[in-house]
């Protein structure tokens, strides 16, 4: 790991006489502070800050850069996350500043009243004047700092690598940092702000691409991927490619190098513990268990029938005493005697005594005496064939029943025979199956299987299409194109749509409502009962049932796909060693690619190559010698520079929009992150720099528009 | 506040003597003191850069202007090159494998990949 927080507390404050500036690279990511003259910082840290609450006093309190995370757990850090002062490198919140001010001189020792040595400070390109002038009062006023230095981080970096011959006078200075990237032309040693330009893309985005692509990859390990780990992975294992579109087809057609070129991060897993198949004796224990627990359902069941068996005789045999009784009772003296046991008539208890009888013989398992075959004479109708004139009033009435009883009786034969042809027909198709399968039966279930499979993407598809209703059914396009996954199927929805036009569209114009027969049918329509949810199984579902039942029979393997549940499958699944790796493929070029094409995260500026022509044609020199001497001398430093293969893709990129056969030289420099604080220190400790700083009279005697053109020079 | 939190004086103290006004100072405790900073988008509108020559660099015009080049599609999901475009989710795929599993993906995940390049629709 590249970033190493150092956050020990110096003790040799006192020995730095009061003329020694404290130089400070106070970058986006990374807080560094040290001594000038020095060729390290003496402490570094994440500049970001946490305000949790102590879990067991409940004070607020202040915890700035990164700490073990061991010790946090004392407290609440739920409600705050950390925070920076920065947004695309400026400065905006300086309470927050403070905070990392006080950390940074309390661990490089500070003691006294005051800060007494001058500072420098980087900032960014063109800082706002607003955010400059924060500072100064934040130093001047709370720190007593005598006086205060401004200068550009990647302009240090240049100077530095310049002064090691790393790169020449004229050149360029690229650097994509952790919130933005910028590009800034140096001509004779000096930064040319004119020409420089700046993208709002950087490390974080990176990160937090990864982390996100992840995220959405692996659901179930979203609590692995905490900002740090994936910063982590990030400086592990990303790298930019040359070309990216042969990358990706690389790993698209799986090839060997693609192969090589993945990662794995194996979560922690440990194995379920293997469960012995159950022995023989085991085994003989639960068939035995199950078969007595069916001998004694068996039990229950045959109890409760020859129970219910006696009931009913009882009751039959009750039921013929009292006809037999009723034989010896005048006509006229029936009601009075079946007052008291409840029946009306003598029909009533007959009727009463068939039904007992009939569900007797069900219980005994009897086949219920078969409907008496119609006598398909024509002596009961015999009035359908004499004509009308022939017959009297009454005869004329008798006929027309008899009309009808003929014609209800034809349809029930004709229902019945139809019923038999199908019955006919069922078992012909059967034994046509049976054939089939005896013949071949692996072909037949392959018919079967493709035949299943076919009927239920049928299926699935007029479901799915009810429920979301084809894009006709929608009034607007538009609303059928975002909405997925809406809670009303389309039955409902046009229901809605005619409710809501109802409601608001009378009083518009004439209201003819009603005119029409038609009109009327909106209300059938509108009514909830319209809602065809429990129409009958169709043909289909029919079918699939048939088959997926024969399969089930045929097939030992065969698992219907409406009977497993597809949730409760994965679930069902123990969980592997694969279910918790994380692979990196195509992830690990595609996240830092962002610095070369922003559009990727919705940033629509140029990439970071396109950076340095746009740099040129803004410095606008026309002077030939003198570009190519700049495109002769590119330097790249800042943290995202590390990504291995950022030099090649530069070069060839650069090349792309160069003219042909200009010379290109790009250099990382020598050390991309801690050279904007070295060139600083070099810078803070020769005797010139004291022409540079301004003291606190100064920044309030010249004001804020002196502030504002207030520029350091470099080359001293 | 337990030891090993102070060992590592992982707390920053209230009171620094090098400071001429402490933190309490500034922001007395129980008062409210509103928001006190401005955004970097106010910031910058104070900053009134249309009175000052254009030619001038400030934090403004030295942002990047869009791309010259053709921009390069990838697939939101695989990040392989992208020939194809949903209309019906706006995602970009990569083949039909990608396809089918973006039509099977719940909009809040489609929402998520659209998101990641500032095109998700967003509710206001």
């Amino acid at each position: 790991m590249p970033f190493i927080s150092k956050i020990e507390r110096q003790s040799d404050y006192n020995r730095f006489s009061s003329s020694t500036p404290i130089v400070i690279d106070n970058g986006a990511s990374y807080f560094r502070i040290g001594w000038a003259g020095e060729t390290e910082p003496r402490v570094v840290f994440r500049n970001i800050v946490q305000r949790p609450r102590h879990k067991s006093t409940g004070e607020t309190v202040t915890i700035v850069g990164d700490h073990d995370p061991a010790l946090l757990k004392y407290f609440d850090c739920t409600r705050s996350g950390p925070r920076s002062a920065f947004d695309s490198d400026v400065v905006f919140q300086f309470e927050i500043m403070e905070y990392i001010l006080d950390f940074a001189f309390d661990r490089l020792g500070a003691t006294g009243s005051e800060i007494d040595h001058p500072i420098l400070i980087t900032e960014c390109v063109c800082n706002p004047v607003h955010s400059r002038s924060k500072m100064a009062e934040l130093l001047f006023e709370t720190y007593g700092v005598p006086s205060i230095a401004f200068g550009v981080d990647a302009a240090f970096s240049y100077k530095y690598n310049q002064q090691r011959s790393v790169c020449d006078k004229d050149g360029l200075a690229m650097c994509p940092g952790f919130a933005t990237t910028h590009v800034i032309p140096f001509v004779d040693g000096e930064p040319i702000y004119k020409g420089s330009c700046r993208t709002n893309i950087g490390g974080f985005h990176v990160t937090n691409y990864l982390k996100q692509l992840l995220s959405l990859k692996y659901p179930y390990h979203l609590a692995r991927f905490t900002w740090e780990k994936v910063e982590d992975l990030k400086m592990e294992h990303c790298y930019i490619a040359l070309d990216y579109v042969s990358e990706a087809q690389l790993f698209q057609k799986g090839m060997k190098e693609a192969e090589e070129k993945t990662k794995m991060w194996q979560l922690p897993w440990v194995p379920p513990p293997v469960e012995a198949p159950p022995s023989e004796e085991e085994i003989a224990r639960k068939a035995a268990n199950k078969e007595r627990q069916g001998q004694r359902l068996r039990e229950m069941a045959e109890a409760k029938r020859s129970s219910k068996i006696n009931e009913l005789e009882n009751e039959l045999r009750g039921l013929e005493f009292l006809l037999n009784q009723l034989g010896h009772f005048q006509e006229s003296d029936i009601p009075s005697f079946l007052a008291e046991t409840g029946y009306v008539s003598r029909q009533e208890v007959e009727s009463a005594r068939s039904k007992v009888v009939q569900s007797l013989r069900k219980q005994k398992g009897e086949q219920p005496e078969s409907e008496k075959p119609d006598v398909p004479s024509n002596e009961k109708y015999t009035l359908i064939n004499i004509p009308d004139d022939m017959l009297t009033a009454e005869q004329l009435v008798e006929k027309k029943k008899q009309l009808s009883l003929k014609s209800m009786s034809d349809g029930r034969q004709r229902l019945k025979q139809k019923r038999q042809e199908e019955l006919q027909e069922r078992v012909r198709k059967e034994r046509l199956e049976e054939e089939k399968h005896s013949k071949n039966p692996e072909l037949y279930l392959e018919q079967l299987r493709a035949r299943y499979k076919d009927l239920s993407e049928k299926i699935d598809q007029r479901k799915r299409l009810k429920t979301n209703g084809g894009s006709s059914t929608n009034g607007n396009g538009l609303a059928g194109s975002v909405g997925r996954g809406e809670r009303l199927n389309a039955a409902q929805r046009e229901r809605m749509r005619l409710l809501a036009t109802a409601a608001f569209d009378r009083g518009k114009g004439e209201d003819t409502f009603g005119a029409k027969d038609e009109d009327w049918q909106l209300y059938k329509l509108m009514s909830k009962d319209n809602d065809d949810d429990d129409e009958e199984p169709d043909e289909d579902t029919t079918e699939l049932a048939r088959i997926s039942s024969k399969l089930q029979a045929l097939d030992p393997k065969f698992v219907a796909a409406g009977t497993s549940q597809p949730a409760e499958a994965p679930r069902a699944r123990p969980l592997t060693k694969e279910d918790f790796q994380i692979v990196f493929g195509v992830e690990r070029f595609r996240c830092p690619e962002i610095l070369f094409s922003p559009n990727w995260i919705g940033v629509d500026q140029v990439g970071l190559d396109e950076m340095a022509g746009v740099s040129i044609r803004r410095l606008s020199c026309k002077d030939e010698k003198l570009e190519e001497r700049m495109t002769n001398s590119i330097l790249v430093t800042g943290g995202s520079s590390l990504f291995p293969g950022i030099i090649e893709r530069l070069e060839a990129g650069i090349r792309m929009i160069r003219p042909c056969g200009s010379p290109i030289k790009i250099v990382r420099a020598l050390d991309p992150v801690m050279d904007a604080w070295r060139g600083a220190s070099a810078y803070a400790s020769t005797p010139g720099f004291y022409t540079q700083t301004f003291t606190r009279m100064d920044y309030y005697e010249k004001g804020e528009d002196w502030l504002r053109n207030y520029q350091l020079r470099y080359s001293l | 506040m337990e030891t090993e939190v102070i060992e590592a004086e992982l707390v920053l103290p209230n009171y620094l003597s090098f400071k001429r006004i402490q933190m309490y100072d500034k922001y007395p405790k129980g008062q409210s003191r509103g928001r006190h900073w401005k955004h970097l988008k106010q910031i910058i509108q104070a900053e009134n850069y249309q009175n000052y020559p254009p030619d001038e660099p400030n934090y403004v015009n030295i942002e990047s202007p869009p791309s010259m080049h053709p921009c390069k599609r990838i697939c939101d999901i695989t990040g392989y090159e992208a020939p194809y475009y949903d209309p019906k989710t706006n995602l970009r795929y990569a083949n039909t494998d990608v396809f089918k599993m973006i039509r099977a993906l719940p909009n809040d995940n489609v929402q998520r990949y659209l998101s990641l390049r500032n095109a998700a629709v967003v509710l206001k």
